[in-house]
């Protein structure tokens, strides 16, 4: 399998604060790889720097080959970004939005007509598709957020905390179209802080901590590792 | 080429707001209302002028030269109401039973008065019951019979002394020819024609100028506050589109936006202001004579002027609107914007370039937003030299100003750029730290 991601010894610097101390990790293609930490661990930082929105201090990332900093461009052919508190366009409807976005990765309009039929589809807004975004409820953003994050079908789809403020139904049907499109070749980077999402959803995870990779593996090998029930207690044991 | 228009497509979207709609609606209809109620005033100020005025008379002189007087002036269109309480309040009851809003009392020894040159004091009494357009039009209808009356009485004078002589030539000895010059044009007229035709150019276009650039500033700190309030910003940045190509679609659904209001904006007001001033006869003629006539070329010199301090307005404008974090903060950056722009349009519309100090003028020149004002006073004077410098100013100012925007658009100031008690900062945000 090759490498969808390189990270090598990252670092961010904010004025006088260091959010990422030099990590390092790979994404083979096809996995759902997890960040996993707590609040101002850097699992953000690093998915931005990724995903081209913000430069790294120090090191190096590389998506598909390219460096983010040299070819943010290409880069961003590559990937598909959805940002933690991300929102929509209100004043538009939601199938507005969604072809809006599924212009700029479609190269003609039965491209457009196919990305965004799988875009109405995966957002399962039914009627509601038609109505604008400010009337709809943070669950429903959401699920048409996630819809347009995936329905482009990018090679790499990077999702900050997807489910994040969501009820459990709305979190494991989130959670379900995540690892459905993971199955059909979309590599997944997605950061969070609920364990028991990551042990659902991902390959292998990242525990970072304080801008610092703590470990990385499966989930299985590190429980194993770490002789703990879950990934909560490892992330525990690995932290202290 | 495509991502552009989907960027304009949307931004057009998010700014022409059913709210904003109807409230463009609101300020034609406003405009449209005012204009016809002044409008309907003024119709009515003149019919009633067509009308003969009602003037209630005490004549207490009761001399045959006082009727005489007043003889002269039912030719005048002036309808007589004779009042015969000598009462004053009374008289004054009796005048508004007749429905005369002026009360006149010809004293006791008006003739005498008048005939032994030694004056005489008429009373009037003006019955006020609303200070409209229409009423003291009435008012000062009084006045210019008192003016007829004494010119009468002048007259009257005049024929008695110097019988075989014209009064109008004695009265008014000097009679005069005006004639305005501009340049090596001679045409006939007066200056203050000149100006009031001159509106358009002196209001009408500088109010256009000055709206449309302060709208253009106002709509892309807007759409830029819009996407770091509705958090929509990081995924258009992360999108495979052009940074230059959000930049440009950006701006050019601002422009529009900013245009199609100013357009509605200066077209309601013109309507309004036309019910002020009515159309000068000839008043084209004169212009034309003159040369101070807007030519196609002269309107594209202004066009491009504009275009370019839009340009340079959009990319302050989209720089300041970075270091927003929502709709409120954006608005408040658009100060400075506003404080450049209204400058040169209150310099300009009470001095004009010729007069100014030196200093004034350079700190003019050097404000960019100054130079679609200056075009558009000097441009009617054949002036070129000076708009196209200003053109030439405003290509270099814009493309700084633009290529700065698209730097900083390029980096992740974008993101973390906020601005902080007024002071322009670059600070992480609680995500920034995750």
């Amino acid at each position: 399998m090759s490498k969808v991601i390189e990270v090598k010894n990252l670092v961010k610097d904010y004025e006088n604060f260091r959010a990422l101390k030099g990590i390092s990790f790979e994404v083979e293609e096809g996995e759902i790889f997890g960040l996993i930490g707590p609040n101002a661990a850097g699992k953000t930082t690093t998915l931005r720097i990724i995903a081209t929105l913000i430069q790294p201090t120090n090191g190096e990332a590389k998506v598909f080959n390219y460096n983010v900093v040299k070819d943010p461009e290409k880069v961003r052919e590559k990937i598909s970004y959805l940002p933690e508190e991300a929102g929509a366009y209100k004043n538009l409807s939601g199938k507005e939005y969604l072809d809006f976005i599924a212009r700029f990765y479609a190269k003609d309009k039965n491209e457009i007509k196919e990305i965004l039929t799988r875009g109405l589809e995966l957002a399962k807004l039914g009627e509601k598709i038609t109505n604008k975004v400010s009337t709809y409820s943070k669950g429903m953003t959401r699920r048409l957020l996630i819809a347009r994050a995936l329905m482009a079908k990018p090679k790499l789809a990077i999702l900050d905390e997807p489910t994040s403020g969501l009820d459990v139904i709305i979190s494991r049907e989130i959670r379900e179209i995540i690892k459905n499109f993971a199955q059909q070749g979309t590599t997944v980077l997605l950061s969070s802080h609920n364990m028991l999402e990551v042990e659902f959803l991902c390959d292998r995870i990242a525990l970072i901590d304080k801008g610092e990779i703590k470990e990385i593996g499966t989930p299985e090998q590190l429980k194993e590792e770490y002789n703990a029930k879950n990934i909560e207690d490892v992330f525990i044991k690995a932290v202290k | 080429m495509n991502n552009f228009f989907n960027i304009f497509k949307k931004e057009i979207k998010e700014l022409l707001t059913k709210q904003m709609l109807l409230s463009l609606a609101f300020m034609v209809m406003l405009f449209g209302l005012m204009g016809s109620f002044i409008n309907n005033a003024k119709e009515q100020a003149q019919d009633q002028l067509l009308e003969p005025t009602r003037l209630a008379v005490l004549n207490l002189d009761n001399s045959a030269y006082s009727k005489e007087i007043l003889t002269k002036l039912t030719k005048n269109n002036i309808e007589i109401v004779e009042i015969k309480e000598e009462n004053i309040e009374k008289a004054i009851e009796e005048s508004q039973l007749k429905e005369s809003m002026s009360l006149l009392v010809i004293p006791k020894g008006f003739e005498d008065g008048i005939k032994k040159f030694q004056g005489s004091e008429i009373e009037i009494y003006s019955i006020v019951k609303d200070l409209g357009l229409k009423e003291s039009t009435s008012f000062a209808s009084i006045s210019s019979i008192i003016s007829y009356l004494n010119q009468e009485i002048n007259k009257d004078f005049i024929k008695s002394a110097f019988e075989e002589k014209e009064p109008e030539n004695i009265i008014n000895p000097i009679k005069t020819k005006e004639f305005v010059v501009v340049k090596d044009k001679i045409a006939p007229g007066n200056p203050a024609t000149l100006q009031s035709l001159s509106m358009a150019n002196s209001t009408i276009i500088p109010i256009l100028l000055m709206l449309s650039i302060m709208y253009a500033g106002t709509m892309i700190i807007t759409s830029m506050g819009l996407e770091k309030e509705n958090k929509t910003l990081e995924t258009l940045l992360t999108l495979p589109v052009k940074r230059e190509s959000i930049i440009l679609g950006k701006m050019a659904g601002a422009i529009v936006v900013a245009l199609l209001m100013a357009v509605v904006y200066i077209g309601g007001f013109n309507y309004y202001m036309s019910s002020f001033t009515p159309p000068i006869e000839g008043g084209t003629n004169l212009m034309q004579t003159l040369g101070l006539v807007m030519t196609s070329f002269d309107y594209l010199l202004l066009g491009i002027s504009l275009f370019l301090t839009i340009l340079v307005a959009l990319s302050i404008c989209m720089i300041l609107g970075m270091f927003s974090q929502d709709i409120k903060s954006a608005q408040g950056m658009q100060f400075p914007i506003i404080l450049l722009v209204m400058i040169p349009y209150f310099l300009l519309t009470f001095q004009s370039l010729e007069t100014m100090p030196m200093g004034l003028k350079i700190f003019l020149y050097l404000i960019p937003f100054s130079h679609p004002f200056i075009a558009s006073k000097v441009l009617i004077f054949n002036n070129y030299s000076i708009v196209i410098a200003g053109i030439i100013y405003l290509i270099i100012f814009a493309a700084l100003t633009m290529y700065l925007a698209i730097r900083l658009f390029n980096t992740d100031k974008v993101l973390t750029a906020k601005a902080s008690f007024g002071k322009l900062k670059f600070r992480k945000t609680k995500n920034d730290r995750s």
